[in-house]
């Protein structure tokens, strides 16, 4: 009843640091059986309460990525990454153009106003990827069963560079894989939002009643 | 008075002494302690000035780090060095870096090379060298980083670049200049000097000091001793130093940056100057008020002292009547009081004193030394004065009779009957116990005479003495200034003498006599030389043979006391022997004449001359009681018969004291010894007396014998005189037959025995013994 077409198999990644932890945002890609492949793909990346929002995004070569600020100030997010350079000049809501990140690679993002906002952009040639969640877990579906290469990568590792993760194969059935991550500690180089002060919330208040 | 030892010196500089030391110890103390202050206030101020130079330098290294992360974020400049080409990030360096008056810039990667620089020393792609000491920093979260660089003190401070993760970090350079160092010792009141030093080596002296202390600061700053606050001194300047050790990279090339704070002292001290000043006009017054006060306080002292002291020099010498005059009421003017008072009673108990030097103490009359100063001042004056001795004569009996008390009782009214009885000017003077003198002035012996006289007849009544009725048998010997001399000892004496010589006159009165005082004297030597004359062998024995008249031939002889003066020669019995009597010595002689007589007759004895020999025995002899002991004790020594020994007595001397002298008379006539009456008839001679004396013969003085002729009147008394002899059954004997017709009367008369010149003279014992041997020559007897 399963046509070779549509034979998909389930792949579920658990990550954990090198404490055994799980471990988010971690990007995993993997390199397999041939595939269709994906044309003109879209992503957003938002801000929201002065975060990224995803924190880490993983696009394909060539995705359309989108900037909408839901935020109700205004943000001027930038990037010196080699990948992708690029300023977008403060403004509030959707900008009117997505950019197109046509080069594998990291993008770093920042916005020129909140020096603590930080984001990133994983962009990769890989067929499959995803982000691991909160508790760590990465599901891909639709995988066509067979012989994969996988690569992982998360902001804390070390250098940035993107570390190999592996080959395996995965089943008709599906596979649970569990990947272990070595990340460094937080850099205390980054500067950290400023905490909220009586005065500030005074003032917020007084300008919003 | 030397200045030097006066009393006023002495007290002005003691007390001159004590200020300068009070003064001076007060002048050190401020010294010391305003000293003291500016140096603890200097130390004050460099603790202080220290933690404020730190605090500012911590301030501008945040300041600058504020700065420098305010650039770093700076989007163009972030965009800038993300570019990663190097003369566009080494321009956007210089250009940010002028925003912040940075001199230095470097952009380092994460990794410590350096990937742009401004300084060409420190080339692009090399290890930046403070990346480690810039790590650190981060680490222990301080600001900025001090280091020599290019010779010259920096402060580095880094932030890093944000994109938005840290790509690179960007590191400003400030130079540490004299602006610097002005502006920091502005803010903490310090001199401020940087030194880097690199490789040992100091490079030029950043500093707010001026450049002649440049040499001498930098010294300091290389000494090893840093972190010490100490005392130093540049060109005469003085400084409290500290020297902090900014940075030291360690390391080979050594690198260290020296600050050095200095608090200056002359400064601090130079506010002090005007109370050094004060002090020294203060001490100046002082000194001068204290010279003047203790001179006048010292004057006030001394000049009562010295007119005390020439009071007291004064007084010494006999001044009584000039008081001390000295108006205090301090101790010196009790002292004044005390010696006026002393003065007084000094002279009081001097006029007393020469009162009684010149007085008779129990008649109150002048004594003998002022009687002869009175003399001797009316001799100075040629006054003629006539000097009155008075004795006493029987001042002994009176003395036995009323005593002592009586006596003196008796010479006070005598003295006052004396006074009584004078002119005025005249002295009487209480000479010695029973001796008076008078001095009559203007008088000549007659007048003296007169007064004697008067006063005799005044004395001579009877006065009550202590229940006694007393007579005064007083002589009076007189001699006149200037008839009898000129010199009151020798007018004292001459009177002296005078008076003397009258107690043996029946008037009592005497006028001295030219050349008595030599016969005085001769008296004197002749009493003193008679008591050794006998044991000096000065005294010899003549004999004068006595004849026994109706036999024709002679048997006996005088013994007669002859002496060889050694001075005087011969001198004559009449003369020495009454001297003897009165002086007592006749004794001795007595005793000489007898042993003498006595080995004399032995010696003949033995030589077959067998004389009879006759001795002349005094009243003291025969009182003295132990005559006839002494005689019979004398007779056994020379073996001599007491039979050719016979004593003479006058009569007188048996009258002294009859009794006594009979019971002396008795035992030598038991004895033996033929006894004699000598100088019969001139005496007061009583038959009755005479008939009671054991004797055996009498003479007849001669003064009756040597004219003897038939029709004088002597004539009967010596035929009378032998007829009573023979008839009490007496033999007697003529003394001072001198002529052949005298003689022959005597024969006639029945006369016994006859002595003197007619028959011989008193001979040497040789001559006499010669004589004997001779047959008798005298005519008379011969014819008879």
């Amino acid at each position: 009843m399963f046509s070779p077409v549509s034979q998909a198999a389930t792949f579920t990644a658990a990550m954990v640091d090198q404490n055994g932890k799980p471990l988010n945002d971690v990007v995993l890609t993997l390199k397999g059986p041939p595939s269709k492949p994906v044309l003109a793909p879209k992503a957003d990346m938002d801000q929201r309460d002065k975060e990224f929002v995803p924190h880490v995004l993983a696009v394909h070569t060539g995705t359309l990525i989108r900037f909408p600020n839901s935020d109700n100030i205004r943000h001027q997010v930038y990037s010196f990454s080699a990948p992708k350079r690029f300023e977008l000049r403060l403004y509030e809501g959707t900008p009117s153009d997505p950019l197109l990140f046509d080069k594998p690679g990291v993008v770093v993002l920042g916005c020129n106003i909140h020096d603590w906002m930080l984001g990133y952009i994983f962009v990769t040639d890989d067929p499959w990827f995803g982000v691991s969640d909160d508790n760590g877990k990465l599901t891909l579906n639709d995988l066509p069963p067979g012989h994969y290469v996988a690569t992982a990568w998360h902001p804390k590792i070390a250098d940035m560079q993107p570390v190999p993760a592996g080959e395996f194969d995965v089943p008709a059935g599906g596979l649970q894989k569990s990947f272990t991550v070595a990340v460094q500690a937080t850099s205390n180089q980054m500067p950290m939002a400023p905490a909220p002060s009586a005065f500030g919330d005074a003032f917020h208040k007084a300008a919003h009643e | 008075m030397k200045l030097r030892s006066s009393f006023q010196a002495r007290i002005a500089c003691v007390l001159i002494a004590l200020l300068l030391i009070v003064i001076g110890a007060v002048f050190f103390a401020v010294k010391a302690a305003t000293g003291d202050a500016v140096h603890r206030q200097a130390q004050a101020q460099l603790e202080v000035g220290t933690r404020v130079f730190e605090g500012l330098l911590d301030i501008r290294g945040r300041r600058l780090r504020d700065a420098v992360q305010l650039l770093s974020a700076d989007f163009g400049f972030r965009d800038a060095v993300s570019s990663a080409d190097s003369a566009t990030i080494r321009s956007v360096l210089l250009n940010h870096g002028a925003r912040v008056n940075a001199s230095d810039m470097f952009l380092l990667g994460m990794d410590g090379k350096v990937i742009a620089s401004t300084v060409e020393q420190i080339p692009e792609g090399s290890q930046f060298r403070y990346d480690q000491a810039l790590r650190d920093l981060k680490r222990s979260n301080q600001s900025m980083l001090i280091v020599p660089l290019q010779g010259k003190p920096h402060l580095l401070v880094e932030s890093t670049v944000l994109a938005p993760l840290p790509i690179g970090r960007v590191v400003m350079g400030f130079s540490m200049d004299t602006a610097f160092a002005q502006e920091l010792r502005t803010l903490s009141g310090l001199e401020v000097s940087f030194a880097a030093v690199e490789n040992k080596t100091p490079g030029a002296l950043i500093s707010t000091q001026p450049d002649s202390l440049y040499p001498s600061l930098t010294e300091l700053m290389m000494d090893s001793s840093k972190g010490q606050m100490r005392m130093t001194e540049h060109m005469s300047q003085r400084f409290l130093s500290q020297s902090l050790l900014l940075a030291d990279t360690g390391g080979s090339s050594g690198g260290q940056v020296i600050a050095l704070l200095q608090s200056p002292l002359d400064q601090a001290m130079q506010a002090f100057a005007p109370l050094d000043e004060k002090i020294f006009w203060i001490t100046l017054a002082a000194l001068f008020a204290s010279l003047i006060g203790t001179l006048l306080l010292a004057r006030s002292v001394s000049l009562p002292v010295r007119a005390l002291a020439v009071a007291a020099t004064r007084i010494g010498e006999g001044d009584y009547e000039t008081p001390v005059v000295l108006e205090r009421s301090d101790e010196l003017g009790v002292l004044a009081v005390a010696i006026n008072s002393m003065q007084s009673g000094i002279a009081q108990r001097e006029q007393q004193l020469a009162h009684n030097a010149l007085h008779d103490g129990l008649t109150g009359l002048p004594n003998r030394a002022l009687a002869m100063e009175r003399l001797g001042s009316a001799i100075a004056a040629e006054r003629p004065v006539a000097l009155l001795y008075l004795g006493i004569d029987n001042f002994r009996a009176i003395n036995d009779t009323c005593g002592a008390e009586g006596v003196d009782q008796m010479l006070q009214q005598v003295g006052q009957r004396l006074q009584a009885s004078l002119r005025p000017g005249d002295t009487v003077a209480r000479l010695v116990a029973n001796e008076f003198l008078l001095l009559l002035e203007h008088s000549d012996s007659d007048s003296a005479v007169a007064m004697a006289d008067k006063l005799q007849q005044m004395l001579i009544k009877p006065q009550r003495v202590v229940n006694h009725d007393v007579t005064l048998d007083c002589c009076f010997g007189i001699a006149v200034y200037p008839a009898d001399g000129n010199a009151p000892q020798e007018l004292l004496k001459r009177a002296a003498i005078a008076r003397q010589d009258a107690t043996h006159l029946p008037g009592r009165l005497q006028i001295y006599e030219q050349g008595r005082d030599l016969a005085h004297q001769r008296q004197i030597s002749l009493i003193r030389d008679l008591r050794h004359a006998a044991s000096n062998g000065e005294l010899m024995l003549h004999y004068q043979p006595k004849l026994d008249i109706r036999q024709g031939r002679v048997r006996q002889a005088e013994a007669l006391l002859r002496w060889q003066h050694p001075q005087f020669g011969s001198v004559s019995p009449a003369e020495f022997i009454i001297l003897a009597e009165r002086t007592g010595s006749i004794q001795i002689l007595t005793n000489w004449v007898i042993e003498e007589s006595m080995r004399q007759v032995a010696e003949w004895s033995q030589r077959g001359l067998r004389v009879q020999v006759s001795v002349n025995i005094s009243a003291d002899d025969l009182l003295s009681g132990d005559l006839a002991d002494r005689v019979s004790s004398l007779l056994k020594q020379y073996r001599v018969p007491a039979e050719q020994l016979i004593f003479e007595i006058t009569e007188s001397a048996v009258m002294r004291e009859p009794e006594h002298a009979l019971k002396v008379l008795n035992r030598l006539r038991d004895c033996g010894i033929s006894l004699s009456v000598d100088d019969f008839g001139t005496g007061y001679s009583s038959l009755a007396h005479l008939k009671r004396l054991p004797v055996q013969e009498l003479k007849i003085d001669q003064s009756f014998v040597r004219n003897l002729d038939e029709t004088s009147e002597d004539a009967v008394i010596v035929r009378s005189t032998i007829e009573m002899s023979h008839n009490l059954g007496l033999k007697v004997v003529a003394e001072g037959v001198e002529y052949q017709h005298s003689l022959l009367l005597l024969e006639r008369w029945n006369c016994d025995t006859a002595q003197g010149y007619l028959i011989s003279r008193p001979l040497t014992a040789a001559a006499f013994e010669a004589w004997m041997a001779k047959p008798l020559t005298t005519p008379g007897l011969l014819v008879s």
